[in-house]
């Protein structure tokens, strides 16, 4: 790990009621780097980001952030925050310049407005109500509005969901370059492909616990698979799935996608199109591709990422 | 300190940019202002609207004394000059050049169109007439006045009983002058206008005050548990507390901002109050100040108790909705509250608006105090504490998990 580290996590617990949300969780975030929670809808990534940011309180585990260790995240530590929260809203009535203003008064020290403006691609929407705009340009000005006192540490909770490819794209963008402004960068997604794309380290996180962590090549080469087949089938009783099982070992099925999970491309290509040919399958959408988070966590959990 | 300054301003501008909001805090305490005053304004003395009332004096007669003995009684009380409130109607009588059955002509269209409350003639031959009248045995003089009115027009329906009384003061005169009535012996008619609330004050006083309480009632008891609870389910306000900015500070500027809509709220009512429907009263003094101050305080208050309370936006406005109107009307904010049952004086006596409101009549003069002022202080600010301590304990800033 790096030897300076933004933030530091151990042993970190949360329970509500019999629920284990957060479950002895550890990990620390180097300075300057893109650190992904990776998991699914209820994997305890929003608690311990919550957590983090000060608006909830563990049971147990300890914190430290930039070199200081806390049990509760304060108002002065606060100051050094970006924090662009999951499904956060702005009053309905205020202007989009007005949101910036309101939060750049709550630090002491901050950007200037048309500054922010200008970064999130705001500035001819200044004078619009935040009810006039559209759920990329929201998702813009939250992100607005969680750097505009520029922040060491940001907090990007499921900064995609919900968004247009293009508006996805934007955020990737943004996120990257605030990496190269060396922010340190806590990110949670349950999109593998984000968290690929954008992570330094990845935690993968299920059932409250981190069941895997390093970085995404790291993780992916952990699987001792070097190439997935993956292609469409049609209605397909279970009897032809053994058959194929007899060629390949790693089969898995998932409606009408079979991905086959292999170390000898070629052998296991032709054993697959023979396959195919004898018992009368029709094969389509064939793609050869690297194992990527989604496989890592499959094999960890036998579940999808999104299901 | 610009922080807090800044939440302030963001309640003011989502306050006033919501139209739904707007109209309740601002346009509907001004409507019921204008609206109540309109009804029950012109039946009192002020405030209201006045009766147009024409009069045609086509007396050619011999004997002109009795008829312009009549001209002067209608221009006496039109001019006000007895009263001490304001004139019970405007009289326009024909100018010196101007030919008199023209002007009954163009009077009778005006009574037709609804201009005019009531058209008074004074036959020709009328001063004989009475002489006539008042030198022969019969008891009832021969003697007629002419007066017309527009059938169906509530205005003429008034202005009749207005001019009756004109008339039977006529009579009463000429009856006097003529030496055949002891004028200490007569019956006099008085009539009174109800209405009003005191000797010297007018509905619109007696209204205003009511009215502005209500504002700041409505204000509080909507706009605090309105702005705290939808922006608690929305996450807006979780937005807030991943900043430094933290609950005292955002209650700080939540208090000023709420405070500032009162002022405006109260600024305006007070202008139209005071320039458009003639009240009279005025709040510039310090105890009346600091009586609308607690009054701002209290209802406030009493929306922090209803946001520590509800869990949602909605249940937050339907208790609200459901406190609104016995906190309101059992108050005595718009009409006295004795003579209730037992069980609805409870609310009243435990009713801070009972107290507000009796309080700031008393102060301005418009009402007698029927609570001791220590207590008039003292519900109010234990409204207050309660809501101190729900807050601390109760309330949560934070949507539940």
């Amino acid at each position: 790990m790096t030897p300076e580290a933004a933030l530091r996590v151990k042993n970190l617990c949360k329970r509500y009621g019999e629920v284990r949300a957060v479950d002895d969780v550890s990990f620390e975030a180097g300075v300057g780097t893109v650190f992904t929670l990776l998991g699914p809808n209820g994997a305890g990534k929003t608690t311990t980001l919550e957590i983090l940011e000060g608006i909830r309180h563990p049971d147990s585990g300890s914190l430290e952030l930039f070199g200081v260790a806390m049990d509760r995240v304060g108002r002065v530590t606060k100051q050094r925050f970006g924090v662009l929260l999951q499904e956060g809203n702005f009053e309905q009535y205020l202007r989009v310049r007005e949101v910036i203003e309101l939060f750049a008064s709550f630090f002491d020290a901050s950007r200037s407005v048309d500054e922010i403006l200008e970064m999130v691609a705001l500035k001819d929407k200044a004078r619009a109500y935040v009810k006039a705009l559209s759920g990329g340009q929201k998702q813009r000005l939250a992100l607005g509005a969680a750097l505009v006192n520029d922040p060491d540490l940001v907090f990007l909770d499921e900064p995609t969901t919900g968004l247009d490819p293009q508006a996805r794209r934007n955020i990737w963008t943004m996120t990257d370059g605030l990496r190269r402004q060396g922010k340190t960068i806590l990110l949670t997604t349950h999109y593998m492909e984000e968290a690929e794309s954008l992570s330094d380290t990845v935690c993968v996180m299920d059932h409250g616990r981190i069941i895997a962590q390093g970085t995404p090549r790291e993780l992916t080469t952990s699987l001792d698979r070097e190439t997935m087949i993956e292609f469409a089938v049609g209605d397909l009783d279970e009897a032809d799935v053994e058959k194929l099982r007899g060629c390949c070992a790693a089969i898995r099925r998932q409606g009408e996608l079979l991905t086959v999970e292999t170390e000898e491309l070629v052998p296991t290509m032709e054993a697959i199109l023979e396959w195919a040919r004898l018992n009368e399958v029709s094969v389509r959408n064939m793609v050869v591709r690297q194992p990527n988070l989604e496989d890592v966590f499959l094999s960890l959990t036998g579940r999808r990422l999104r299901e | 300190m610009n922080d807090v300054l800044r939440v302030a301003r963001t309640h003011v501008l989502t306050a006033v940019r919501e139209r739904i909001t707007l109209f309740w805090f601002l346009i509907f305490p001004l409507l019921l202002l204008v609206l109540l005053s309109a009804i029950f304004g012109q039946i009192g003395r002020s405030g209201g609207m006045q009766f147009a009332v024409s009069l045609v004096d086509l007396d050619r007669g011999e004997e002109r004394a009795f008829s312009d003995l009549v001209v002067r009684l209608f221009q006496t009380l039109a001019s006000n000059e007895e009263a001490s409130g304001e004139p019970l109607f405007a009289l326009s009588l024909p100018g010196e050049d101007e030919d008199p059955t023209a002007f009954l002509e163009t009077a009778r269209e005006e009574l037709l169109r609804g201009q005019r409350a009531a058209v008074v003639i004074l036959p020709n031959g009328f001063g004989d007439a009475v002489l006539a009248g008042l030198g022969g045995a019969s008891a009832t003089p021969d003697a007629e006045l002419r007066v017309l009115y527009a059938a169906g027009n509530a205005a003429s329906e008034m202005a009749r009983s207005i001019v009756l009384q004109v008339l039977a003061r006529v009579d009463r005169e000429i009856l006097e002058r003529a030496g055949r009535l002891d004028a200490t012996t007569t019956v006099r008619t008085e009539t009174s206008w109800v209405g009003g609330a005191g000797e010297q004050a007018s509905y619109i006083d007696f209204l205003l005050p009511g009215i502005v309480l209500m504002g700041l009632f409505v204000n509080g008891l909507f706009g605090i548990p309105g702005s705290i609870l939808f922006a608690r389910e929305r996450r807006i306000l979780r937005r807030y507390w991943v900043t430094p900015l933290g609950v005292p500070r955002f209650l700080a500027g939540l208090s000023i901002g709420h405070v500032a809509l009162c002022v405006v709220q109260f600024a305006l009512l007070y202008a139209v109050g005071r320039f458009a429907l003639g009240a009279t009263v005025s709040f510039a003094d310090a105890a009346t100040v600091g009586l609308l101050v607690l009054a701002a305080a209290t209802f406030m208050a009493l929306g922090f108790v209803i946001a520590s309370l509800a869990k949602t936006g909605n249940a937050g406005m339907a208790v609200a909705n459901a406190l609104n109107m016995p906190i309101m009307f059992l108050s005595g904010l718009f009409f006295p509250i004795s003579g209730l049952p037992a069980a609805l004086r409870v609310i009243v006596y435990i009713n801070p608006a009972s107290y507000l409101a009796a309080g700031l009549r008393a102060r301005l003069g418009v009402d007698a105090a029927t609570f001791p002022t220590a207590l008039i202080v003292l519900v109010p600010l234990a409204w207050v504490a309660v809501a101190a301590v729900l807050v601390a304990v109760r309330m949560r800033w934070d949507v539940e998990r």
